[in-house]
């Protein structure tokens, strides 16, 4: 096993690990927020803010792995 | 099917480019023909589906165009371009100091920075003539710390086409390779222009510029003032002139042979290193010295906190710094990567075009992508929103007095329930 097929198998698995562990956090979340929201709708626009912040956080973990992935695909040749 | 065989199995480049040109027409006639069909039956009951119509229509008729301009620029071997490597690291050095050079020089219009502005880009010139002779497509595996994009296929805009034109003039060239720089510039004076224009006479009831402008500055000026409080007034220009910038220059990507400037690392890292700075700077300035060196070790008060010195300042100087880069790779890669969803889709259906599969293959193919064009407009907005409040956030953390500032905000909004 080469260098170039390691990293054309290891890339993809990566990210979709790294979405994995994303989409833990994003559903955490919006279940979390969604219950607020259904108990206190009040408070409304404050959660949402909140939770899109969150979600920008939990997203950007797979974010990191996808520009890891633009950066090293040159590299499989 | 006749007339395709003989497009594809022709011999002779003049005739096989009529007959494409001519089922290219006849092509697009159907597409119009069935496109005109469908929206005349949904308005037909009634014209309460105007919006409707018209967000079917706007992703539609944008997808078409840029397919066409991707099956009608040159040879097949270019259908989907490369993005132009820059070599040498003078020129990767440069254009981002450039950016930031001037960028800040429009932020914060001081007098300092305007007069570095002509040395900046005289700098980024000279870098470009010294990287202007790069070869454009193949180094797929150039250094990719500058562009992010190199060796990943993207869409033609008008630049390039120019360039394809004009390949001898030096001021296309300098535009074809510093494509971000041109729109990001464009972004900022249509964002400008429309702002000037909505607001030239401002009226006490507002007509319906203004009043889209008052609203979406009045709904982020609400989402803000609930984490600033007080201190909202001193630090929303920065925070909505940094919202309204970044998603003008994610929206413009949408527009046919356009392209977004936040798809590439230079601008974002620029944008997030500006924020950095005056977020630094903001702390310094609010806390004082001791104060921000009493942030940075995470204000210890008691026995452990003092103990854990040694641990905390390194965690918290990380912390510090790993803001803009989380900042800037965000942006960039959400927007990279919706715009290399749309290139993928694009690009199948400029493929059909090109072999004349127009009535058979494109209606569907633009269907799925122009729901994906709706996904990329709220991506843009909801990047430039999550980017404006991080910004907000990391302010708010620099601020003076905590507790106080968040005892006031739950006073103030204690009446209201």
């Amino acid at each position: 096993m080469n260098f170039a097929a390691t990293l054309g198998l290891g890339l993809p698995i990566g990210i979709g690990l790294a979405a994995i562990g994303s989409g833990i956090g994003i559903g955490f979340l919006g279940q979390g927020a969604m219950g607020a929201m259904g108990r206190q709708p009040d408070v409304l626009p404050k959660l949402q803010v909140a939770m899109i912040i969150g979600f920008g956080f939990a997203e950007a973990l797979t974010i990191y792995a996808f520009v890891t992935m633009f950066f090293l695909q040159g590299k499989i040749q | 099917m006749k007339l395709f065989t003989e497009a594809a199995l022709s011999k002779s480049a003049a005739e096989a480019t009529l007959l494409r040109a001519r089922l290219l027409l006849f092509g697009g006639v159907k597409v119009m023909v069935i496109y005109g069909g469908a929206f005349a039956l949904t308005r037909w009951p009634s014209l309460e589906l105007w919006p409707l119509i018209a967000g079917l229509t706007i992703p539609l008729a944008a997808l078409f165009l840029k397919a066409i301009m991707l099956a009608v620029s040159s040879g097949p071997e270019n259908l989907l371009r490369r993005a132009p490597s820059t070599a040498g690291s003078s020129g990767n050095l440069a254009k981002p100091a450039a950016f930031i050079f001037l960028a800040g020089a429009l932020l914060l219009s001081a007098a300092p920075a305007r007069s570095e502005e002509p040395h900046a880009l005289s700098h980024a010139d000279s870098a470009a003539t010294a990287v202007a002779h790069t070869a454009e497509g193949g180094a797929a595996h150039g250094e990719a710390h500058s562009g992010g994009g190199s060796g990943v296929a993207h869409l033609p805009n008008w630049i390039t086409i120019l360039n394809d034109f004009f390949p001898q003039n030096a001021v296309i060239h300098w535009m074809h390779e510093n494509e971000y720089l041109v729109f990001a510039w464009l972004a900022a004076v249509v964002f400008l222009g429309i702002t000037w224009f909505g607001m030239r006479k401002p009226t006490m009831v507002p007509g319906p510029i203004q009043n889209a402008i008052e609203w979406m500055v009045e709904s982020m000026e609400d989402v803000c003032g609930g984490m600033l409080g007080k201190h909202l007034h001193k630090y929303f220009p920065y925070i909505i002139a940094v919202f309204f910038y970044v998603l003008s220059m994610n929206l413009i990507g949408i527009i046919p042979g356009f392209k977004s400037s936040t798809s590439t690392l230079d601008v974002t890292l620029a944008l997030a290193l500006i924020t950095f700075l005056y977020v630094q700077f903001t702390g310094l300035r609010n806390l004082g010295p001791l104060g921000y060196i009493d942030h940075l070790a995470g204000s210890p008060r008691d026995v452990v906190g003092f103990i854990m010195l040694p641990v905390m300042i390194p965690v918290h100087i990380l912390g510090e710094l790993a803001k803009p880069v989380s900042l800037s790779c965000r942006l960039f890669g959400n927007i990279f990567g919706e715009d290399t969803l749309i290139v993928v889709f694009v690009g199948a259906t400029a493929l059909c075009l090109k072999a004349s599969l127009v009535a058979l293959a494109v209606p569907p193919m633009l269907g799925i992508s122009a729901l994906f064009m709706l996904l990329q407009a709220l991506t843009s907005i909801v990047q430039a929103l999550i980017f404006a409040l991080l910004a907000t956030v990391y302010l708010y953390m620099m601020l003076p007095h905590e507790e106080h500032a968040h005892g006031n905000e739950e006073h103030a909004h204690a009446p209201s329930h």
